[in-house]
């Protein structure tokens, strides 16, 4: 529960700022997105130094798009611990020398470890960079063009916007009981079911009571109302959605390190 | 047991898509024909909130000092049934893997195969169903979901080790990683059964209605619709084997398969002056520029040099440079105005 919310709706906080990156149309930057992460994944597994040239990328668009680099890399480092595992298993059983410098022997399990790292850092950021400038009705939105059925769409805006109601009420719950037992530092397992419990109820009984509200207001009536806001692709858009992946697969193809 | 983009290969990751989006339309169109949609949503939203925040709440594990946290798939079904228990996992998965980074773009659909499909449209109607079907009781309730809970984890951590082998890469052997997988996610698995258990009998007992509902909309499938998961689902298990094993056998991935399919070798050739100039200027550059990376039997390394390593950090120098100064740019650029 360390989490607080801010926390949670910073990287959409991001989202409205007003960068040429922010500017491209939300279709691009998903697509963009999509294409970066499948060349990144598809480079062999000891192919480290084909990998660093995608960095430049990433590391452009985060620059233009003004996202700060630490708010990405504390992010990084939660996604960090199972590609680790994955990746340590690597060296301790691929043993074979690659290069030695000085008395440094450098093995094929070290070298795949580490494009492993890279792999996962590159992958993380790139989606990341693409939630942090775009916004969240414009994703969704763009997911019903791209004929994602309409309920899960709706479900997945929703809940979006219940995390933030839940876990207010969930930390509440929790100090509440933090505070009334001894040298805690959880919910003991026996109580549990009532806490989660109780929290299912209640936040049933909200959210009905919310959708009502809802539809009274005339949610629904005429389909999503933001979607006739979608602006159309410019020049530009189309520029960048043709160049990067052409440069990300001249890069991938080329191989320049 | 979330999986990350770093450990797919991209011809797994897209049959994994193939599969869950097909499950996922499946359960689209169930909804839609119990007429229930309308008033399903906010429920599906909420219940997909809730498990995002119960995984947030660290419960400690007795005896042991430790804490986990409850994954949600088989809880999400009892309250809703499988079909939206399914939908709202899935967006649940997409919310952690957008925001939080906690599993990856290319990953999600392994995720939501992993986490969504195998709990709640196979070991939900399998297990859980037949044994509350006699009536719900605190008792029946407790074995259902810890019964469920444990194979359904067992044969996700199963589908994690399958879809990393078919993905070449990682270099733990099938049956370390077996070894590793199962007994831990044994462990979680009676411990979230339990968690399940408590939950639903909970809210069993306090508001019946709610679990109750779901029942009713369950009422509507009859036998046949669940033997049409089954075996849709069966077929598809079987395509997914044969294609991964068809990418995984000797290719390391697709990409680089097509490529020496069409020029022969998995890198292009590169010709042209402008690569003569710079292969010549790498030379001259170049840190012991013939030193060879490949030592006969490691696949993956072609003939690099140690000059590619000075020339990684290189270009790590010239990425944060330009970072660098793009924001120092815009950052004075700002100040004029």
């Amino acid at each position: 529960m360390k989490m607080g919310i801010g926390e949670i709706y910073s990287l959409e906080a991001l989202s409205e700022n007003n960068t040429c990156i922010h500017k491209l149309h939300p279709r691009v930057k998903l697509l963009c997105a999509f294409i970066f992460i499948v060349i990144v994944v598809s480079y062999g597994r000891y192919d480290f130094l084909g990998l660093v040239p995608c960095v430049l990328y990433t590391t452009v668009v985060m620059a233009l798009a003004e996202v700060p680099f630490s708010m990405l890399l504390k992010r990084y480092l939660v996604a960090l611990p199972f590609c680790f595992l994955a990746g340590i298993a690597n060296v301790f059983i691929d043993r074979a020398p690659v290069i030695t410098i000085g008395s440094v022997t450098i093995t094929a399990g070290i070298i795949s470890l580490a494009t492993i790292l890279l792999r996962s850092y590159l992958c993380v950021v790139a989606v990341l960079l693409l939630v942090a400038t775009t916004c969240f009705t414009d994703i969704t939105n763009q997911l019903r063009k791209f004929h994602v059925p309409e309920i899960i769409v709706e479900v997945f805006e929703m809940i979006y916007r219940y995390i933030a109601v839940l876990v207010t009420d969930a930390k509440s719950m929790y100090h509440a009981y933090v505070l009334r037992s001894v040298k805690k530092n959880g919910i003991d397992i026996r109580h549990m079911g009532s806490f989660v419990g109780y929290l299912v109820i209640k936040s049933f009984d909200n959210a009905q009571r919310v959708h009502s509200a809802m539809i009274v207001r005339g949610y629904g009536r005429s389909g999503p109302i933001h979607l006739r806001m979608v602006r159309k692709m410019t020049v530009g858009d189309w520029l960048y959605l043709v160049l990067v992946p052409i440069v990300l697969l001249a890069l991938r193809i080329v191989h320049p390190l | 047991m979330h999986m990350a983009d770093a450990l797919l290969s991209p011809a797994v990751g897209g049959t994994m898509y193939a599969v869950s989006g097909a499950a996922l339309a499946y359960s689209v169109v169930k909804i839609k024909n119990t007429d229930l949609s309308d008033k399903k949503v906010p429920i599906m939203a909420v219940s997909g909130a809730m498990v995002f925040t119960a995984q947030m709440i660290n419960f400690t594990i007795p005896a042991t000092g430790s804490s986990g946290h409850i994954g949600g798939g088989m809880l999400l079904a009892a309250l809703l049934g499988g079909g939206p228990a399914l939908i709202a996992l899935a967006c649940v998965l997409a919310i952690q893997c957008l925001f939080f980074a906690d599993g990856g773009l290319l990953a999600l659909g392994a995720n939501i195969f992993n986490m969504g499909v195998i709990p709640c449209l196979l070991i939900y109607p399998l297990i859980y169903k037949p044994i509350v079907k006699g009536g719900m009781n605190k008792i029946r309730i407790t074995i259902a979901s810890i019964i469920a809970v444990i194979v359904s984890l067992q044969i996700g951590a199963f589908a994690v080790v399958l879809e990393t082998m078919a993905s070449g890469i990682t270099e733990l052997p099938f049956s370390s990683f077996i070894i590793l997988m199962q007994p831990i996610h044994l462990a979680i698995g009676i411990v979230e059964g339990i968690v399940t258990a408590l939950i639903v009998s909970f809210v069993h007992s306090a508001r019946p209605e709610i679990l109750d509902q779901s029942k009713d909309g369950r009422k509507l499938l009859n036998k046949v619709k669940t033997k049409t998961v089954v075996i849709t689902l069966g077929i598809f298990t079987l395509v997914v084997g044969g294609v991964v094993s068809l990418f995984a056998s000797s290719h390391p991935d697709g990409l680089e398969w097509s490529i020496a399919g069409v020029t022969g070798d998995t890198e292009l050739a590169t010709k042209g002056t402008i690569f003569d100039a710079f292969a010549s200027l790498q030379e001259k550059l170049a840190f012991l520029p013939d030193y060879d990376f490949a030592h006969g039997g490691i696949g993956g390394i072609s003939g690099t040099t140690v000059s590619g390593i000075i020339g990684a950090l290189i270009t790590f120098a010239i990425a944060g440079i330009i970072g660098l100064s793009i924001s120092i740019y815009k950052k004075k650029h700002k100040r004029e105005y």
